[in-house]
């Protein structure tokens, strides 16, 4: 059952297309609540700040890599986003946050708590990703880097100074090399 | 045969197979369900890869414009400058001294305290004929014999630790009496908590820094109080004060 793809999605292309007027919407309408709610909870204006920075960038990456299509309106979206962010954070620094966290929360939709755990865990997923990408060999680890960069593979070929059907064939060994380092890591 | 198939779907996804194999696999894929679920995980990992890995130009502009507006709407409080004409430098130049002056006299000093310091009244419903210990507690809390009713409080409090009204008033009559860190250890409890008397207690802690005149410790306090506590006019008040 697909879900609604909500006219807030908007927000999303501005991100993916720089639209600097419509981001500055999005600064306008959510950056006092997040700058109040780190204030509140032992923050400073730099603290929401880069929060917020994070957000944003983290949104930008899972609309544009995994194709996320938002099925809640945005602004409590982002603000669900930041407090679990704020909150980790203040998890690692170990202080006690103030306010719980469903605490006023109660008015937002199941769809946002949805999304916001789905962001949340996609990020966790890609970084345990990382770590197991970083054990694989050297040779492995330039191949794939070289042909993530977004540049076209033909080039990616010419850089490393092989054909484009080897780097083809390596780059699928490499690939497989790695889904199997995952798979036995989720066993 | 699994493993294979995971080295089958990446050569498959990079366009590592040739003519033959490919339609093999694409005819495997429409009725093999675990080869389904390698590729949807293949393009899965895939794309996390790119996402943490892409030398991504737009992300990087947009990085640049988030900096940018960063700087405008995240810009710690400052005082806001406002531009006077001549004759009104000149009536704020006497009403600065005048202010001035009276920063010297301080007036008020003494009462700010007396001033701010709301007596709490400990309400307890009426359950009945029989006079409970929080009814005690209570009547003696209102007459303010707080050292009495610290008595009563601590039992009380002792078996519902968790009872907050009760860790409340405890928490006061502690600070009423001279065992004022203890008070305000509990009212801090009360704080990290989410019950009604959460800034109740702040404003206490409060009142407690202020008898002590420590205003630091008392400003402190009331800036946590948030616009929807009930006591937020009064810290605005006394903090303005201060």
């Amino acid at each position: 059952m697909a879900k609604k793809v909500h006219e807030d999605q908007r927000y999303l292309v501005a991100l993916l297309n720089n639209e600097v007027a419509l981001v500055n919407e999005i600064y306008k309408k959510c950056a006092g609540k997040v700058k109040s709610f780190v204030l509140f909870n032992n923050g400073s204006a730099d603290d929401a700040a880069d929060i917020f920075q994070e957000a944003l960038v983290d949104i930008y990456n899972q609309a544009k890599y995994k194709n996320l299509q938002l099925t809640c309106p945005f602004e409590p979206f982002l603000l669900l986003v930041c407090k679990r962010k704020w909150l980790n954070e203040l998890k690692k620094r170990s202080i006690s946050p103030v306010t719980k966290n469903e605490d006023d929360l109660l008015h937002i939709g199941e769809d946002t708590f949805e999304q916001a755990e789905a962001l949340e865990l996609q990020k966790e997923q890609a970084s345990l990703f990382l770590k197991a990408f970083e054990q694989l060999g050297e040779r492995c680890k330039e191949i794939i880097s070289w042909s993530m960069k977004g540049e076209a593979q033909e080039k990616v070929a010419e850089t490393l100074g092989v054909t484009y059907g080897y780097l083809r064939k390596k780059k699928s060994e490499c690939m497989a090399s790695l889904v199997k380092l995952i798979d036995r890591k989720n066993d | 045969m699994t493993e294979d198939k995971i080295l089958w779907t990446a050569q498959y996804v990079e366009g590592d197979l040739n003519e033959e194999e490919r339609l093999a696999f694409e005819n495997l894929l429409s009725h093999d369900e675990e080869l389904k679920q390698h590729l949807a995980d293949y393009y899965d990992i895939h794309s996390s890869l790119q996402m943490e890995l892409a030398n991504d130009s737009n992300r990087n502009t947009l990085v640049e414009t988030i900096k940018t507006l960063n700087k405008e709407h995240f810009v710690a409080e400052q005082p806001k400058v406002v531009k006077f004409n001549p004759y009104l430098r000149w009536v704020s130049g006497v009403a600065a001294v005048l202010v001035l002056g009276m920063l010297i006299w301080e007036p008020w000093r003494s009462n700010l305290y007396k001033d701010f310091n709301v007596v709490p009244q400990m309400t307890v419903a009426e359950r009945g004929a029989e006079k409970t210990d929080l009814d005690n507690a209570a009547g003696l809390f209102n007459e303010q014999k707080y050292a009495e009713a610290k008595v009563v409080l601590a039992k009380l409090h002792a078996a519902d630790a968790q009872n907050a009204m009760i860790s409340y008033y405890y928490g006061v009559a502690l600070m009423e009496t001279t065992e004022v860190a203890k008070g305000r250890l509990l009212l801090e409890e009360l704080f990290n908590g989410q019950s009604v008397y959460k800034y109740d207690a702040v404003y206490a802690i409060a009142m407690s820094y202020l008898k002590e005149d420590k205003k630091t410790d008392c400003k402190f306090w009331l800036e946590k109080i948030p616009k929807d506590a009930s006591r937020y006019e009064q810290a605005q008040n006394l903090l303005r004060k201060l």
